[in-house]
């Protein structure tokens, strides 16, 4: 176990630098070149030597690469272009909002997800499988923007039961003294995901009632609820890990259109303002971040994995 | 019967599916005296199944007991009389299930939870059904495991099953069966998934600690050596119904059923005369969506009359056995006296083979090794050369132009890989192929590519080795068009030609690979291996998922296709039975190495290896008077990652001494010429000095 943790995280940090370049790449793909973008298209071709002078960017790649990731390592990501605050700064800020909405929701999604696909799977072609099969197509092909204006016009403008804008403070503390004003961007976020995990959770459960080894354990004499409990369950997790380490990414990214509707200052906020400033740092370091979040995306399903499945401990 | 344990009247059994009721089960009457063993056999679809499913309440979704009952002589024998399992609550099921009836099932392999450890398995009747702790649930499946004869179980109970081998984990699902101490064991093919040797001590496990815990079992299977001598009475089953009942004896001595009598007459084991071809039962089994009127087995039957399509016969006792309790269901029985009457339907005697042997050789082998490294991924190389596994490991023979040469070995033994690499899947990594002369690695891209059409592979499963969305004309075109042989036109003929050969209708060429029966898709599997004409047919377990009848039909047929083409077969089996019907020579694999070769009939009628003699003592006859000759072989095979030293069957050979722990077997004749064996100590018929003696001694 100990062994196979240590391979994939060795696996992983080698996956992190080949990030790294990526990212590096692209910052040099820039049209022509981070000079351009900084000083305009108006700069002189004496401004851009010297700025490129200034910033290293003369030197060869391997040379600017290595030093690119001196910096990185360091926490050195660059300097906003626009807000006049370092990059790492704007990250430290962001990052936790955005992790908090992504953590809530996915946990949300889970615990609701769980239960929801083994009462489909159970009452497989019954009235309840049919409703809830179509509850959750329903909220799959709904776009979470519109979904977002729905629960907002019902919940807040109706009904009045919860804000339509998120929590505004700087801190984590701040956001979460105000649980109420989280309850909409969580949901909305959450919706989806937990129409996808149950639609999983449910065939994965189907395909383990299927099982031989179910079979046994009624021959055993076990009832139907606690072989669910006993012998499905775990088994049926297995798949539900995978997609949790898919989610993981996408979420950190796809939490821009809930972000900016909630106006909920997190990364998504973040890179949607960089997108449209041209902030070019801003836009890399979240790429990079997005990319170490794929990485810790795989990781968490491997490890996952090795948790409720013993025969991958052992194989590996 | 007041004193039954178990008493099944009339029982119906219903599957319902998309759109169509199976009529599974149509009227079954059993009766299970306790501490009695009762055999069910009968072929895939006859009901065995479900039957024993039945008892338990475990039927698959859609089906349920439609009639009849299934009296259980109390959880503990109560006052109030038995128990109508087909009739009670599932509460009441659920307290019987595991702990009076306890049940084994196939695959040792899938019917284990992956993800839960041994031990918790196998305590979980215990905790279901006493009032244990959970300590002492640990420590009495411990012990169970221990009667089971796992090694060291209080190790393996921390064990998940896949770090178990295939008979360890059928060894734990007879634990878990058996933790509760039921009264009634039912075993579903228990040993059907195992290897020869592994199915010889489970079933000898089985008959001892039913011996010793004084339970009953009902024993369902579709193997006929199985039952022989391993239980007391035998109910053969047939359409959903039972066709005969008897003990075991009369029953394998005097069948009266006609069906019963062309099953057994089907066995390879039982054909007189190698060069003789199998009695087969023609067509196909009922399909029990409507019930057939008459008799059902009259359609297949040689001996039908109007008499028997219209009238269902009754399961009657007949005096002419003697035999107490021997009754069937047939109208024109067949006559108890021995050699007296024609079986079912023996087809006329086609000339025999070309004598074998006198051909020159086409395939030739030279210490052709395959290794694996055991590691994948681009840091594998790292790890050092020693994590490798040796799934072959220099293997010499000689096949001739138009003979059977037959391969036989347990699973991993390297058999398959083995047919592999002759038909260029796998390159050695190390010996060389010689195909018709040629050293099949020096060949150019364009010259391999005809190698292909002169060496075809047949599968055991053909329907998984077709594409499911093709036809069958797509399917056998596939390969001419590949081979850019003839037009349209040609091809279409040559379809027409190939479904010809092996017995099936022109018509099947617009359907769909899933609409044939299993023997039918073997036919086609023939028929796209021959689709090209080729010389070679590497044959790998191509009769092992077929019925007995379907597995004759299907030996009979690449018989007359060898006659008719000139084939040479590599006919690649763990059933020796099978193998000694086909072949002309043997090869006997054991851990990559080939140990034993020679002609057919000299190696099965006088093995010189230990490991040959072995299987041979080991395998289950079809006859419950068969005496148990010599010693079965015990322990399993080891890992082919790290095999033993010198020679490697010395683990588990009774004969092994030091030397072969250092120096490996050279190859040797020492009786016959052709007849070669890799032992230090063969068993020749003039024990050379002290021989045989299984003593441990000095060397040199």
């Amino acid at each position: 176990m100990i062994r196979f943790l240590a391979k994939r995280i060795a696996q992983a940090a080698i996956v992190l630098l080949l990030v790294s370049v990526i990212v590096f790449v692209l910052l040099h793909l820039l049209p022509g070149g981070p000079a351009r973008a900084i000083l305009g298209i108006q700069a002189t071709p004496d401004s851009i030597a010297h700025f490129n002078h200034q910033q290293g960017y003369d030197r060869s790649l391997p040379e600017q690469y290595v030093q690119y990731l001196g910096r990185l390592l360091s926490g050195d990501l660059g300097e906003s272009y626009k807000l006049n605050q370092t990059v790492a700064s704007l990250l430290g800020e962001r990052l936790p909002k955005t992790a908090l909405l992504a953590g809530l929701s996915i946990v949300l999604a889970a615990v609701l997800a769980v239960p929801l696909g083994i009462l489909q799977a159970v009452r497989r072609g019954k009235a309840a499988d049919y409703v809830l099969t179509g509850i959750a197509f329903l909220a799959y092909a709904t776009p979470v923007f519109f979904l977002g204006l729905v629960l907002i016009l019902v919940f807040s403008q109706q009904l009045q039961f919860f804000p339509a804008e998120a929590p505004q403070a700087d801190t984590l503390g701040g956001v979460l003294a105000e649980p109420r004003a989280l309850v909409l961007p969580v949901v909305t976020t959450a919706l989806g995901i937990i129409a996808a995990f149950s639609r999983y959770m449910r065939s994965a459960v189907l395909d383990n009632l299927g099982e031989e080894y179910v079979r046994t354990a009624r021959a055993k004499g076990q009832s139907h609820a606690r072989i669910m409990a006993r012998h499905v369950l775990r088994n049926a997790l297995i798949p539900l890990a995978t997609l949790l380490g898919l989610y993981l990414p996408t979420l950190f990214s796809g939490t821009l259109v809930v972000e900016s509707m909630f106006n909920y200052p997190g990364m998504g906020l973040l890179f949607w303002n960089a997108a449209q400033g041209s902030d070019f740092p801003v836009l890399l370091g979240v790429t990079l971040i997005v990319g170490v979040a794929t990485v810790l995306g795989s990781l968490i399903t491997d490890i996952a994995y090795a948790v409720l499945d013993p025969r991958i401990r052992s194989v590996t | 019967m007041t004193d039954s344990l178990l008493r099944i009247e009339d029982l119906h059994v219903e599957i319902a599916g998309r759109g169509r009721t199976v009529h599974a089960l149509d009227g079954i009457d059993l009766d299970l005296a306790p501490g009695e063993a009762l055999g069910i056999v009968g072929e895939s679809g006859c009901g065995k199944t479900m039957t024993a499913l039945s008892v338990l309440g475990l039927l698959p979704g859609g089906g349920k007991v439609t009639g009849g009952r299934i009296l259980f002589d109390g959880p503990r024998g109560t006052a109030d009389g038995p128990t109508d399992l087909a009739a009670a609550p599932e509460p009441v099921l659920r307290d019987i299930r595991g702990n009076t009836i306890g049940m084994v099932f196939q695959d040792p392999l899938t019917s284990l939870n992956p993800t839960l450890t041994i031990g918790a398995q196998v305590a979980e009747p215990l905790l279901l059904h006493t009032r244990c702790t959970k300590a002492e649930a640990w420590e009495k499946a411990a012990e169970t495991l221990r009667l089971v004869g796992m090694p060291r179980p209080a190790e393996r109970m921390k064990n998940y099953p896949h770090q178990l081998s295939g008979g360890m984990r059928q060894r734990v699902a007879i634990a878990m069966a058996l933790v509760c101490e039921p009264r009634l064991l039912i075993a579903d093919e228990p040993t059907t998934a195992l290897d020869v040797t592994t199915q010889h001590q489970i079933l000898e496990l089985i008959d001892e600690l039913r011996e010793r815990l004084g339970m009953a079992m009902i024993l369902v299977t579709h193997d006929l050596g199985v039952i022989a001598r391993r239980v007391d009475r035998v109910a053969v089953m047939y359409g959903g119904k039972i066709a005969e009942r008897a003990a075991v004896r009369p029953l394998f001595a005097t069948p009266r059923h006609r069906y019963t009598q062309a099953l057994f007459a089907a066995l390879p084991e039982r054909a007189t005369d190698g060069a003789q071809p199998l009695a087969t039962i023609p067509g196909l089994p009922p399909s029990l969506v409507t019930r057939p009127a008459g008799c059902r087995f009259a359609p297949r039957c040689g001996f039908a009359t109007d008499h028997c399509r219209t009238t269902e016969p009754e399961l009657t006792a007949d005096g002419a056995t003697g035999a107490a309790g021997h009754t069937f269901a047939c109208f024109h029985p067949a006559d108890p006296a021995p050699g007296q009457d024609p079986t079912a339907e023996v087809r006329p005697a086609a000339p025999a083979a070309p004598p074998a042997g006198t051909g020159e050789p086409l395939l030739r082998l030279d210490g052709v090794a395959k290794t694996y490294p055991l590691h994948g991924g681009p840091f594998a190389r790292r790890r050092g050369a020693g994590a490798e596994v040796s799934a072959v490991a220099g293997i010499s023979l000689t096949v001739r132009r138009g003979e059977t040469f037959g391969i036989v070995g347990e699973s991993g033994c390297g058999k398959s890989t083995l047919g592999r690499m002759v038909v260029g899947l796998e390159a050695p990594t190390g010996g060389t192929i010689h195909f018709a002369g040629r050293d099949i690695a020096t060949l150019t891209k364009r010259e391999l590519r005809a190698h292909r059409r002169d060496v075809q592979l047949m599968f055991q499963d053909s329907y998984a080795s077709m594409d499911p969305r093709m036809r069958v004309s797509a399917v056998l075109r596939e390969p001419l068009v590949i081979q850019g042989i003839g037009d349209r036109a040609e091809q279409a003929r040559r379809i027409a030609g190939l479904l010809d050969d092996v017995g099936l209708p022109r018509g099947a060429v617009d359907r769909y690979p899933h609409e044939f029966s299993g023997g039918q898709r073997q036919r086609l599997g023939l028929a796209r291996a021959l689709a090209l004409s080729p010389s070679l047919v590497v044959a790998d377990e191509p009769v092992s998922a077929l019925d007995v009848s379907v597995q004759a039909q299907i030996l009979n047929l690449m018989r007359d296709l060898q006659r008719d083409k000139g084939l040479t077969y590599l006919f690649i089996s763990h059933d020796l039975a099978v193998v000694r019907h086909l072949a002309d020579s043997v090869g006997v694999m054991y851990l990559g190495k080939l140990v034993e070769t020679g002609p057919a009939e000299r190696v099965f009628a006088r093995p010189l290896h230990p490991y040959t003699r072995g299987l041979l003592d080991t395998v289950n006859a079809p006859d419950p008077d068969a005496e148990q000759a010599g010693t079965p072989l015990g322990g399993e095979t080891p890992s082919a990652a790290a095999p033993p030293s010198g020679c490697r069957f010395r683990t588990r050979c009774p004969a092994a001494r030091e030397l072969c722990a250092t120096t490996e077997p050279p190859v040797t004749e020492p009786e016959t010429p052709g007849h070669r064996v890799a032992c230090h100590f063969p068993l020749t018929s003039e024990p050379a000095g002290d021989g045989a003696a299984p003593t441990a001694g000095p060397i040199q």
